[in-house]
């Protein structure tokens, strides 16, 4: 036995099938589509092979409507070129996917060409075989022919006096519609439409500002703690603090030193390549006097020669020990506030 | 219609009218060029200056301490160094369990995070909301190196919402130059020295987001002075910083 009960939501006869639409909208789309039908970048993006075609929108003469041959109409289409199309709807013949094979909608084939005419001599019957065609008169224009799927840019084949019929049909922007009522083309969105030309202008170029062509990326942070260079990119004066306290740490200069707080100053000069003296000259420069020879000692850093000042020069060791009485220290950077504060 | 002299210029006036717009903006750019370029060693020079007077200034301070104290041991007085204005606040525990009141101050001292610091300026107000946070932070009083050193290794600042690492004088320019401070060594002092300005330059400073202490803590779940780790403990904080740095 089967399962049983109805189905949710039982489909209705009066579900609401159609869809009220303005005039003028609907005029509208008419309008559009035929304006895409005329540009062939958007004719090829909709896949139709127009490659050889002489001239887009196709216009041909009023004698196609007197056709009454299948053979003579696609005589026309091999001689327009619009042949290629056509073959690419044979291509296109193929088995449909889906449920819609068991419910009469077996085979599916892409649409061709649309040929547009204005009166019906026989072109309807001529061109009605042909795979892909469809034919339209041009007074009755519709929008599911000329924008299958939804999509403007159908490859349009018109006969003369249909192209002309247009003109009366919707107008031009000078003149109203004589065949409709009231009825005006539609405003342009954009008059000027060639926009490579526009951005180039000189009125936009001049209200722009210069563009950034270099690319910004991340800097890796290092620890200025650590890394010489990036502390005297932050901070210049790091490096004479440093120098400072390097000079007044070095063992070569404070190794005689008792490291005991409130002594005074001094300063341990070694006669080696640091200084441009040598022990021997400075014990003679020593006998001559004080100030001289603290000119001549080329000192690395600012000692006051203020005259108050003894030597001991040290022959044994080669070192000159300097002793000032000023109490003036030499801080560093890496001086330790620590404590209390 | 046209004389027979004249011809098609070779070429299109448009690509002339172009080539000289070039020409002209490019000189433009050069000179301007060249005058960031000394407006940017004039900008070096300002910096080594100030980076120098601080540090006088800094030197100038702890010696004024110790002085202060030495003249009035010396005539058996007492010297009482003014309360601290600087604070630097640790988060030390998690997010899970938080009273809301607690929750709600260090959100607002924007301790979000376990063992993320700020600093804080101590005044009435801060001081009663530390205590109310009191058993999730540690705090204390830091020094110049302290302060130094986390801006300088861990220093990011807040530039449009985004924390941006400290890489260079420029980034602190740009967003505190209207305070006068156009150096991390401006900040630092601007920091250090709670001035007029602390509560931008504080704010530009993204909290710092510290490890945690190597050599570990001792008990984060009671206070300091029962040999804990959370509230004041003043100076102390230098020693936590330097494991947490």
């Amino acid at each position: 036995m089967c399962r049983g009960g109805r189905m949710f939501a039982p489909t209705k006869t009066w579900r609401r099938w159609h869809r009220k639409i303005n005039t003028t909208q609907k005029r509208y789309a008419i309008c559009s589509a035929l304006a895409a039908s005329a540009i062939p970048a958007l004719i090829m993006s909709k896949g139709h092979r127009i490659e050889e075609i002489p001239e887009v929108p196709l216009v041909v003469e009023d004698k196609v409507e007197g056709y009454k041959k299948t053979k003579e109409a696609v005589l026309l289409l091999k001689k327009i070129k619009a042949w290629n199309d056509i073959k690419k709807v044979y291509a296109s013949q193929r088995m449909r996917a889906g449920k819609g094979k068991m419910r009469n909608r077996r085979r599916i084939q892409r649409r061709g060409p649309c040929i547009i005419y204005n009166q019906d001599a026989g072109v309807t019957k001529a061109f009605r075989n042909i795979p892909g065609i469809t034919l339209q008169n041009v007074n009755k224009l519709n929008l599911l022919r000329l924008a299958p799927g939804g999509h403007v840019g159908r490859f349009c084949i018109w006969t003369e006096s249909a192209f002309r019929q247009l003109d009366n049909l919707y107008g031009t922007w000078r003149k109203p519609s004589t065949l409709k009522r009231n009825y005006n083309l539609p405003m342009h969105k954009m008059t000027n439409t060639d926009l490579s030309r526009i951005l180039k202008s000189e009125e936009i170029q001049k209200a722009l500002r210069a563009p950034k062509k270099k690319i910004i990326r991340r800097v890796l942070k290092k620890n200025p703690l650590k890394n010489l260079r990036i502390m005297f990119k932050l901070n210049p004066y790091a490096k004479t603090a440093r120098r400072h306290a390097i000079l007044k740490h070095d063992p070569k200069l404070s190794s005689a030193t008792d490291p005991g707080k409130n002594h005074e100053n001094y300063h341990v000069l070694h006669a080696d390549a640091d200084f441009p003296i040598a022990v021997e000259s400075a014990i003679e420069a020593h006998n001559v006097g004080g100030v001289a020879f603290m000119q001549n000692l080329k000192l690395p850093y600012n000692l006051v020669p203020d005259g108050r000042f003894d030597f001991q020069v040290d022959e044994l060791q080669r070192r000159i020990t300097l002793t000032t009485h000023k109490k003036k220290k030499v801080w560093g950077i890496g001086m330790q506030f620590s404590g209390a504060r | 219609m046209a004389d027979a002299e004249k011809k098609l210029p070779s070429v299109p006036e448009s690509l002339l009218k172009r080539r000289k717009a070039y020409a002209a903006s490019k000189a433009f750019r050069i000179k301007r060029l060249l005058a960031v370029k000394k407006a940017r060693k004039a900008e070096r020079k300002v910096i080594y200056k100030r980076a120098e007077q601080y540090h006088k200034e800094y030197r100038q301070m702890y010696r004024r301490e110790i002085r202060f104290s030495r003249t009035a041991r010396s005539v058996g007085n007492y010297y009482v160094p003014a309360e601290p204005k600087l604070a630097f606040v640790i988060r030390i525990r998690g997010i899970n369990g938080v009273s809301p009141k607690v929750r709600k101050v260090l959100q607002l001292m924007r301790l979000r995070q376990i063992f993320n610091g700020v600093f804080v300026k101590l005044n009435k107000a801060s001081i009663n909301m530390l205590r109310i946070a009191e058993p999730y932070i540690a705090w204390g009083y830091p020094n110049l190196k302290s302060v130094r050193e986390l801006i300088y290794k861990r220093g990011h600042g807040k530039i449009r919402k985004q924390r941006i690492a400290l890489t260079d004088n420029v980034l602190v320019k740009k967003n505190l130059g209207k305070y006068g401070i156009i150096c991390v060594e401006d900040l630092i002092h601007e920091i250090y020295t709670v001035g007029k300005n602390f509560k931008s330059a504080n704010n530009f400073l993204w909290p710092f987001k510290l490890s945690s202490p190597r050599g570990g803590m001792n008990k984060k779940t009671t206070h300091f002075v029962e040999g804990g780790d959370a509230g004041n403990r003043e100076d102390q904080i230098n020693r936590m910083i330097r494991r947490m740095n």
